[in-house]
């Protein structure tokens, strides 16, 4: 079973091939969404509401780290990882690694959120992270 | 800030930065020990110290402290990632500007980060720690190239002006021994596109210090030197900006420079047409390029023009990183913006032999620290 790698930052649905759920606030007072979570809105100071965000999004900039993934001393295959920041409709900007080669990607593309492994608990389960996927067809 | 008194710089030291085994302890000493000869001082002279590192103990500030020997002085242990020695520096000022010490000093250190990442092992990743720092300067180049049509070149051509200037800097961590070309720095290895390794900072070891003091105190050991003024420290942490990343290796909005920058020119009475030098988070190059606009030395989108044209090298209009950088005299980590404030130190003294800044007055050292915060101090040759 895939579980978070740390709670409160994500869910993932029970349904295969679910995309992850990001777990964010919204701020009623600044009309303003976060991610993670927030105890107050860092605009207003005022309460925020819980809330989930959209799943999918735009490529705001990418990289290739030619480095090996944290928690690990070998390069992946590919000799290193991609990495993203995506804008979200609600305004949010994410930054996570990114599913591809150097060379796929590139501003502006459409991109949805998966899950990625980085290691096993105790029970045996998958911890994950949350990563992003080009879409397909998007240019 | 209010400076309730004059602050001015009366004494700096190093340690060599570079991927050394030196002890800790023994660079704190040394960096420490030739702050206090250049400025002719006595440690029992020293009112309040505030030392600063990333890695090690938490005991390791006051511990290293009574090499100096035991005088009893406040010992405080000041840690702000990348910009720790520029906070403990600016902790310092502040002693003396409000009256609780006549002399303070700062001093930072740390040792090398892949012996500091190694005692910890493989660490399994958290959602905090899911990108390097390498990664999120990448983003702002990518994005650059994007909206501005910045070249990889232009990179490359700021990484070699730094390995230049640190080239004649003997306590740089990078001393090439022959001239560094911008297609050699294109030629090193990729780091995070489109970054080489060669415009990566270099994470050695190193120690550096600084002692400021009251006007009375400086103008009794000037001994002919000029007197070098701390005329703004600022600091500022993040405020929200549209597109505001909260999580993973970031040292906030880029606007944060501005807004400090901005406060610290308020402070000085100064713009940034008035600065002689600049010293800045050049972490990679893509840092250095924007903050030559953010820091108002040019229009936003004129950055570019600035490198082609030579203007950020010694000898042309406003040199940036003149002691190499954190590209090229390194980066340790807690100690990198004390070294800034040595540079900008001996360059208004006039004592920076062929990295001298032809008629330097006014200096501005920038650093930023993830997590995130932006100091920035503007010193004055008076």
């Amino acid at each position: 079973m895939k579980v978070p790698v740390e709670e409160g930052y994500f869910r993932i649905p029970p349904e295969a091939h679910a995309a992850p759920v990001l777990l964010g606030s919204y701020s009623p007072a600044a009309s303003t969404y976060f991610w993670p979570r927030r105890k107050r809105c860092p605009i207003s100071l005022e309460a925020v509401e819980d809330c989930e965000l959209s799943t999918e999004g735009e490529i705001y900039s990418w990289t290739f780290v030619m480095l090996p993934w944290l928690g690990s001393m070998e390069m992946d295959t590919g000799g290193g990882f991609g990495a993203v920041q995506v804008d979200l409709p609600e305004g949010v900007r994410i930054q996570a690694p990114l599913e591809g080669k150097m060379g796929d990607w590139k501003i502006g593309q459409k991109v949805r959120l998966v899950t990625r492994s980085v290691g096993k608990d105790d029970q045996g389960n998958d911890l994950c992270t949350i990563a992003f996927r080009v879409m397909e067809g998007s240019k | 800030m209010s400076m309730g008194r004059d602050v001015y710089v009366v004494g700096v030291g190093m340690h060599r930065y570079g991927k050394h085994d030196v002890s800790r302890r023994d660079m704190h000493y040394t960096a420490g020990m030739a702050a206090l000869e250049d400025a002719n001082l006595s440690f029992r002279d020293v009112g309040a110290l505030y030392t600063g590192y990333i890695g090690g103990n938490m005991l390791d500030g006051v511990t290293f402290a009574k090499d100096f020997g035991l005088t009893g002085l406040p010992v405080v242990h000041i840690e702000n990632a990348s910009a720790t020695g520029s906070s403990a520096f600016r902790e310092a000022v502040m002693a003396v500007a409000g009256g609780s010490s006549e002399t303070a000093m700062a001093i930072a250190f740390d040792g090398r980060l892949g012996n500091m990442a190694a005692a910890g092992g493989p660490r399994r990743p958290t959602m905090d720690t899911n990108l390097l720092p390498a990664a999120f300067f990448a983003f702002w180049a990518v994005r650059r190239m994007h909206e501005k049509g910045t070249s990889v070149e232009t990179f490359a051509k700021i990484a070699a002006k730094n390995w230049n200037h640190a080239r004649f800097n003997k306590y740089a961590e990078r001393q090439a021994d022959k001239e560094i070309t911008p297609e050699t720095v294109l030629a090193s290895p990729m780091v995070a596109y489109p970054h080489t390794a060669m415009m990566a900072c270099g994470a050695g070891a190193g120690a550096s210090a600084a002692i400021v003091a009251t006007r009375e105190v400086a103008l009794r050991l000037a001994n002919g030197r000029p007197l070098v003024k701390v005329i703004a420290s600022q600091m500022q942490s993040e405020r929200y900006q549209p597109g505001h990343v909260f999580l993973g290796a970031i040292v906030g909005p880029s606007e944060s420079t501005r807004i400090t920058a901005n406060l610290a020119y308020e402070e000085a009475g100064v713009g940034p047409n008035d600065l002689s030098l600049v010293h800045v988070h050049d972490a990679f190059p893509i840092e250095e390029l924007m903050y030559y606009e953010l820091l108002g030395i040019c229009p936003d989108g004129e950055g570019d023009r600035l490198v082609a044209e030579g203007a950020t090298t010694i000898g042309g209009r406003i040199p940036f990183s003149t002691d190499g950088g954190l590209i090229g005299r390194g980066h340790p980590g807690g100690p990198t913006g004390l070294a800034q404030i040595w540079d900008v130190t001996q360059q208004l003294r006039g004592e920076s032999g062929v990295r001298q800044v032809e008629g330097a007055r006014l200096g501005l050292a920038h650093m930023m620290g993830a997590g995130s915060v932006c100091v920035v101090h503007i010193l004055q040759k008076e």
